[in-house]
């Protein structure tokens, strides 16, 4: 009995080392998609509208996280990333430009798999002012 | 009867047809200079086509690109990285007529640079040997803005094996110098589209990139760098004059990565960069080659252009990562990043 035991764990042991293998190439592009390049798809834009509840103002990405109410009236918080500060504050895109409690309307390309992500295109404010993130290449 | 009239023609044909179109497609062979007029942007490169035995091989900007060619038609689809990090295709169909390309290309795939459909055209690359090499330096010091008539951004690069396992293995983003306020250096600092300055002393040229906020000193006494001087993101670099082009030749580089404008760099490697200035003293060049047999079996090429214009400022650059760290943290990363420490440089 011990015998045959040991005999179908061998038999399991191949299709397990095989899975597992799997598992390991799988891990990678799964990483890769939280990379930055990877982590927007250029497919897909949304535009948003939201409060800002915090201003990231500094290289090498300027960030501002907004919540936004869903289609289900829940608030859900996403992550707006822009340009390097010097691109930006060249055309007058300053710290104080967006600010804490600001009601902004964002457009960019989505983060990929879900993510709560926006890549900036542009950001207009209440007063009708439009931010527009375009660096050139 | 027709059956032998069929074979017959079939027979002409197949030894008739290869031959009349080998005879014709021959004449795509060689070093192409590629242009493309976009709304914005004039982008030039180097189109090398070659024949084999399975076809053809086509290469842009060192890079490989498919090609397709029958008679004097070609397609040529090569890849391309914009500014946020989206590749896409580019493809240019067109004709040769009188030794000289011209076509019609398109932007294949999504993009965050909308590029519309426009003109492409090619002549053979005219390599001047110069007649007379004497250094006849001229003024390059001062403020430069970057214009829009750069390279094709190619993105796909002819890596060796070495340089292919070392991008299985590189996650973008988190092992992206640039991220963690490391600047990524040489190649990809000196075509930047940021503003850069040059300032001239007695033996030497100093560039000041606003990108990173990061210096370098061009030798032109021919110095070589101190034995103790450990390598470095911008090198060691000697320029001498040809007439008047300014070559650079950099070495004594740290490795670093390909990824937003980068290239793959290995101690072993070798940047060269050849500066020109226009008549009037407005317009610089660049190209740059990056020699790293380690890891490029065909050297990648860069090209920028500047113009010197008297409202040019350098923003000061500094960066913070904190950022960065945050985010990671908040996506459960951490440890992650922190088991990839020795994949990082």
């Amino acid at each position: 009995m011990r015998q045959a035991g040991y005999i179908d764990r061998a038999r399991f042991a191949a299709p397990l080392l095989l899975a597992m293998t799997f598992c390991i190439f799988l891990t990678r592009p799964a990483l890769s998609h939280h990379s930055f390049t990877a982590e927007f798809t250029a497919e897909k834009t949304a535009t948003l509208t939201g409060t800002v509840t915090q201003v990231w103002f500094r290289n090498p990405h300027v960030r501002y996280l907004f919540a936004v109410t869903n289609a289900e009236g829940d608030e859900e918080i996403w992550d707006a990333r822009g340009s390097p500060v010097v691109w930006l504050a060249r055309k007058g895109w300053t710290k104080t430009s967006i600010k804490v409690g600001d009601v902004v309307e964002i457009y960019g390309f989505l983060g990929r798999d879900g993510r709560k992500m926006l890549s900036i295109m542009t950001v207009t404010l209440e007063d009708g002012t439009v931010f527009v993130d375009r660096v050139p290449e | 009867m027709i059956a032998k009239t069929v074979c017959k023609l079939c027979l002409t044909c197949l030894f008739a047809l290869p031959v009349s179109n080998m005879a014709a497609e021959a004449d795509f062979a060689g070093r192409w200079m590629v242009s493309l007029q976009d709304q914005k942007r004039t982008l030039v490169g180097l189109l090398e086509l070659e024949r084999s035995e399975d076809g053809w091989t086509a290469y842009l900007e060192g890079g490989p690109a498919q090609v397709e060619i029958d008679g004097n038609h070609i397609v040529v689809i090569a890849d391309s990285r914009d500014v946020r990090g989206f590749v896409f295709d580019r493809k240019l169909v067109g004709l040769l007529e009188n030794d000289a390309m011209s076509g019609t290309y398109q932007q294949v795939g999504s993009a965050a640079q909308k590029e519309a459909p426009g003109p492409w055209h090619a002549e053979r690359e005219v390599v001047v040997a110069a007649v007379d090499t004497t250094p006849k330096p001229v003024d390059i010091t001062g403020m430069w803005t970057a214009t829009q008539e750069l390279d094709f951004r190619k993105y796909t690069m002819a890596l060796t094996p070495a340089g292919k396992e070392w991008l299985e293995n590189y996650l973008p983003y988190y092992d992206q110098p640039d991220v963690r306020c490391t600047s990524i250096g040489l190649p990809a600092i000196a075509t930047y589209s940021f503003p850069f300055e040059i300032i001239g002393s007695e033996n030497r040229l100093t560039m000041i990139y606003e990108y990173s906020s990061k210096v370098r000193r061009i030798w032109l006494d021919g110095r070589q760098a101190n034995k103790f001087m450990p390598p470095s993101r911008m090198g060691h670099s000697n320029g001498r004059w040809e007439g008047s082009t300014l070559i650079i030749d950099t070495t004594l580089l740290d490795k670093t990565v390909r990824d937003f404008r980068g290239e793959l760099i290995s101690e072993n490697a070798r940047i060269e960069e050849r500066y020109s200035l226009s008549e009037d003293g407005n317009t610089l060049s660049a190209v740059l080659t990056v020699f790293d047999p380690d890891n490029y079996a065909r050297p990648p090429v860069r090209r920028r252009r500047w113009v010197r214009k008297a409202d040019t400022e350098i923003f000061p650059y500094t960066c913070d990562p904190d950022s960065f760290y945050l985010t990671m943290y908040e996506d459960g990363e951490m440890d992650m990043y922190i088991e990839r420490t020795d994949q990082r440089f």
